[in-house]
């Protein structure tokens, strides 16, 4: 407990010190992680914790984007609100649209629930652009950080305060949440509905309760980011938005209370320096959620978790020679992978002349790769093989030796 | 008036188009429990092959040969991929799909570019099928009406008049028992999967060419898909058909109808009030008609939440 | 001696054209461990699921302590002092033993909607859901995940977490099917020790579990309830015989 509450305090300190270390730049990449962090954190919750799995999470980010951006505009952070507190009308308004939309989506369970969350969100998207008032048009909303309690918000840094006090607030008050009789119940409402009811719980008023939850951190993180970026656009209800959540949070793994903000910030944070790289990053985001999905159902942190928890068998691929050996696999089919898909993408794009204009050479990571060289093809399949036949051993031991425990089990 | 009725014929159109990718949908999720996300991205694959292969072997063989290509691509999720996660349950399989979904779109704008493909009615195709009211009314409407409604006909009687049918039908309400008697249950799935896939991707190829193909079809046409399988009841095809229609009908009428709410809000004299209030009440319906099937949508869930054919949770 | 604390009166259950349950009248008396028998089909579960919550009757009243609980949903059937264990083992498999006791428990004692508290300074329940524990038997395997139980485990735990609501009255459906002899055994001590000061209605078909364990048995066949008495008359009960015992002597 004690160790606990130093690591977390180390933690917090060592990212309070970002701005003091890292250049601008690098501090912007940071704001939006933490934001992604606390946006899959809210999704997170629901899904991890209340086994709700929302495909709709944009509308209660977006209500509190926009939610703090009339806020900023009407009190101009004076009074009673200034800047620092404005999240707090983020979090109302996704409290009070969770509460309305979580009230209709849990009235259904499983498949039915996703897709009504999906609908909801369809929705907001489809009207907010009718709402020119409200949501601004084309154009969005904008505004300006006032300074407050003799803080300016000019500079990058003062903002990264800001959204890092309140991402750990509320992950941590969320994190309290779950050790509570409440907590308690959500994971009750998780494993098995059906018969919460028959050990005497109204089932349908805390299933609102912990969306509505949900979407008031969702809240939050949508008012960070208006505070952020001082403007809005109705562009924050897009699907994109709720899927990135969703892909994002299984990727770090929603069952352990820490795995979606890792997944959220790591992401974004490749996100972020893959930018100016690659056009593709959602597809790579796309693929490394579908290889999570398959060979790591736990998420990436999830899958961690279990294997340090774990016995004997569990810890055996964290040893460091197993874990070299993977990162090895790792890297050879992320390159080839790579490799393959941005040559492609140059071979694809409108500006390569294709066979009218022969067949010149594209550059990826500052070699020319001509497509009519094998050597072109032959590097990432290459690549790729070697990454495969390391998984294939991998696997093929895991099972040797889950056999060999087994008959030794037998014989004893 | 005869807008009124090009809006309905436009909306049956619609409602066809609409049926011809959620009927491999609602079957899989029928047999299967599995919602499968990546479901409009066989539509889009099946208009973007027919696409590339026109320009190669001619129009009406690549409406053919697009769709058994989809279908093959279609078994090999079922087998390699949703087998593979199938013991996770099914909230793990939606999920995979979901990803394999984002895959697809982000390959077809990898390959085809993020905008628009000049896919484009062959132009022995391109002639009016009759004439209302000094207006045209494209026979290629009709043509993918035809295809909706040979395709709803094939389904019923496969499903209804052959033995493979009747193992799919029972193999929807008891997989196991199925399996008992003996029957390659996992073959079946994978033969449904495939023949769903094939389905959307007709639906695709023919469409294609007279809406838009673009790297985002996928998912405008797929969450209205969701809404139809939803308002129809999972697993029911009838239903499947009924809110189809419903929802392309209503779309439909909605673009053709030039009011607002308070327009009707005038009958009961809060016109002018609910203009003042302005906001939803004073926006056009014509904008607001893409909003329609999430409403409806709502409704049925609140009033009738297993769909209208469908048989409760 | 009559003080019945169940009432069923002229329950009908019907899906569609198909009545399951025929106008059963039936009386449970306060105290009493009452056996429902019957051949499969019967219709004994749809009778606990109309008792429980799960299902409404279509016609007929279902009383509880003189109130009427037919149509109510099960929540607040437990509410009122009626807990139900399943047929198919119904627990929560990703949490532990003791939570799963806990969260029965934690409802009981209306702490569920605390959220200003840890879960861990409740002294009352916990202490309460340790008693639980050590009465079913579990307390080694307290913090195991209820899902790495063995079946005859899993078992106890769904009887424990019954009766952790503190009901008056149980209802255990088939509480012994897939057990071994042994575990039968067992499962009969740890039954009669948890009815001790309650009302018992068991669904069982291990005919040496009923005849030891039941005051009053009822026969059910085809929806109807052909006799109810005490084992003594029912063994001797010529239509009881022919319509089951004998099929299960066959």
């Amino acid at each position: 407990m004690i160790l606990r509450i130093v690591l977390s305090v180390a933690i917090v300190a060592a990212l309070a010190c970002v701005p003091l270390l890292l250049p601008d730049a690098y501090v912007n990449a940071a704001i939006q992680m933490l934001i992604a962090a606390l946006f899959a954190t809210a999704f997170g919750y629901l899904c991890g914790q209340g086994g709700m799995l929302s495909f709709g999470h944009s509308a209660y980010f977006g209500l509190g984007a926009f939610a703090a951006i009339h806020a900023m505009n009407a009190v101009g952070g004076e009074g009673l609100l200034p800047t620092p507190l404005i999240p707090v009308f983020g979090a109302a308004a996704g409290l009070a649209f969770g509460l309305l939309a979580g009230w209709f989506a849990t009235k259904r369970s499983g498949v039915y629930f996703s897709m009504i969350t999906l609908a909801i969100a369809e929705l907001v998207h489809a009207l907010a652009p009718h709402l020119k008032e409200t949501f601004g048009g084309e154009g969005g909303v904008s505004t300006f950080r006032m300074p407050a309690w003799g803080i300016s918000f000019g500079a990058s840094g003062d903002v990264y305060w800001l959204a890092l006090a309140w991402t750990v607030l509320c992950v941590g008050l969320l994190y309290l949440l779950t050790r509570t009789p409440f907590g308690r119940m959500t994971v009750g409402l998780r494993e098995n509905t059906h018969r919460m009811k028959f050990i005497g719980y109204e089932v349908h008023r805390p299933s609102a309760m912990v969306f509505a939850i949900s979407g008031m951190v969702a809240g939050v993180a949508g008012a960070l980011q208006s505070i952020n970026i001082e403007a809005a656009n109705y562009v924050v209800f897009e699907t994109s938005v709720s899927s990135a959540v969703v892909l994002n949070s299984f990727i770090g793994g929603v069952r352990v209370f820490f795995g979606p903000a890792i997944g959220g910030a790591l992401m974004s944070f490749f996100g972020y320096v893959t930018a100016d790289m690659t056009r593709s990053w959602l597809l790579y985001q796309g693929l490394i959620f579908v290889l999570v999905m398959m060979f790591l159902p736990r998420g990436v942190v999830g899958e961690i978790v279990f294997r340090l928890q774990g016995g004997e068998e569990e810890r055996r691929a964290l040893r460091p020679g197993t874990l070299a050996v993977s990162a090895v696999g790792v890297l050879c089919g992320a390159a080839g992978v790579v490799l393959l898909v941005e040559i492609a993408q140059r071979l694809f794009a409108e500006a390569y002349p294709g066979a009218a204009g022969g067949w010149p050479p594209v550059t990826v990571g500052g070699v020319d790769w001509s497509p009519l060289s094998p050597v072109t093809w032959l590097l990432p399949a290459l690549l790729i093989a070697v990454s495969v036949a390391i998984f294939l051993r991998g696997r093929w031991r895991d099972r040797a030796a889950g056999a060999a425990a087994r008959s030794e089990e037998a014989t004893r | 008036m005869e807008q009124l009725l090009f809006a309905v014929l436009n909306g049956v159109i619609y409602g066809l188009l609409l049926f011809m990718v959620s009927a491999g949908l609602t079957l899989i999720f029928g047999m299967m429990g599995v919602l499968n996300f990546a479901h409009a991205s066989f539509y889009m694959l099946g208009a973007y092959f027919a696409y590339s292969l026109q320009a190669w072997v001619g129009f009406w063989p690549a409406i053919v040969i697009s769709p058994l290509l989809v279908g093959a691509i279609g078994i090999g999720v079922e087998r390699w991929f949703l087998r593979r996660v199938h013991k996770h349950g099914h909230a793990h399989e939606l999920l995979l799909t979901f990803g394999l979904f984002f895959i697809f779109s982000e390959l077809v704008k990898l390959v085809y570019g993020n905008y628009p493909v000049d896919y484009r009615i062959p132009d022995f195709l391109r002639f009016a099928a009759f004439e209302l009211g000094g207006l045209d009314y494209p026979f290629y409407r009709l043509f993918i009406g035809g295809v909706a409604v040979a395709m709803f006909v094939a389904i019923w009687l496969l499903l209804t008049r052959t033995r493979v049918g009747i193992i799919v039908r029972a193999a929807i309400y008891r997989p196991s028992m199925v399996e008992a008697l003996g029957h390659n249950v996992p073959l079946v799935f994978m033969g449904v999967f495939g023949i769903g896939a094939a389905l959307a991707a007709v639906a695709g190829a023919v469409a294609g060419a007279f809406y838009t193909t673009n790297p985002n079809m996928a998912l405008e046409l797929g969450v209205i898909v969701f809404v139809v399988v939803v308002v129809g009841g999972l697993g029911s095809l009838e239903g499947a058909m009924l809110a189809s229609l419903l929802i392309g009908l209503t779309t439909s009428l909605a673009v053709a109808v030039d009011a607002s709410l308070a327009d009707a809000l005038d009958l009961v004299g809060l016109g002018d009030a609910a203009r003042e209030f302005g906001g939803l009440l004073d926006a056009d319906l014509r904008g607001l008609a893409a909003t329609l099937p999430y409403f409806l949508m709502l409704l049925v869930l609140l009033l009738r939440p297993g769909g209208l054919m469908g048989e409760g949770d | 001696m009559t003080d019945p604390v169940l009432i069923l009166d002229a329950v009908d259950k019907s899906f569609g054209e198909a009545r399951i349950i025929r106008s059963v009248s039936l009386e449970v008396e306060r105290g009493e461990k009452h056996a429902v028998i019957g051949p499969n089909g019967a219709g004994k579960s749809t009778l606990f699921h109309l008792c429980s919550g799960q299902l409404t009757p279509t016609k007929g009243r279902i009383l509880l302590d003189g109130a009427s609980i037919g149509g109510l949903p099960p929540h607040e059937v437990n509410h009122r002092g009626l807990a139900r264990s399943f047929q198919i083992t119904n627990i929560f498999p990703g949490l532990s033993v003791f939570e799963n006791l806990r969260l029965s428990v934690l409802r009981r004692r209306r702490r569920n909607w605390v959220f200003w508290r840890g879960i861990a300074g409740l002294k009352e329940t916990n202490r309460r859901t340790e008693e639980i524990l050590a009465q079913v038997r579990l307390t080694a395997r307290a913090h195991d995940l209820a899902s790495a139980l063995s079946y005859s485990e899993q078992r106890a735990l769904e009887i424990g977490m019954t009766v952790a609501s503190d009901p008056q009255v149980i209802l255990l459906d088939e509480p012994m099917a897939g057990m071994s002899h042994e575990e039968t055994a067992y499962a009969i001590s740890l039954i009669r020790e948890i009815a001790e000061g309650r009302t018992l209605m068991i669904v069982e078909h291990d005919m040496d579990v009923v005849f030891s364990l039941a005051d009053r048995i009822s026969v059910l066949v085809y929806g109807e309830i052909v006799a109810t008495g005490t084992p003594e008359r029912i063994r001797a009960d010529a239509r009881v015989r022919e319509a089951y015992l004998g099929e299960e002597a066959a």
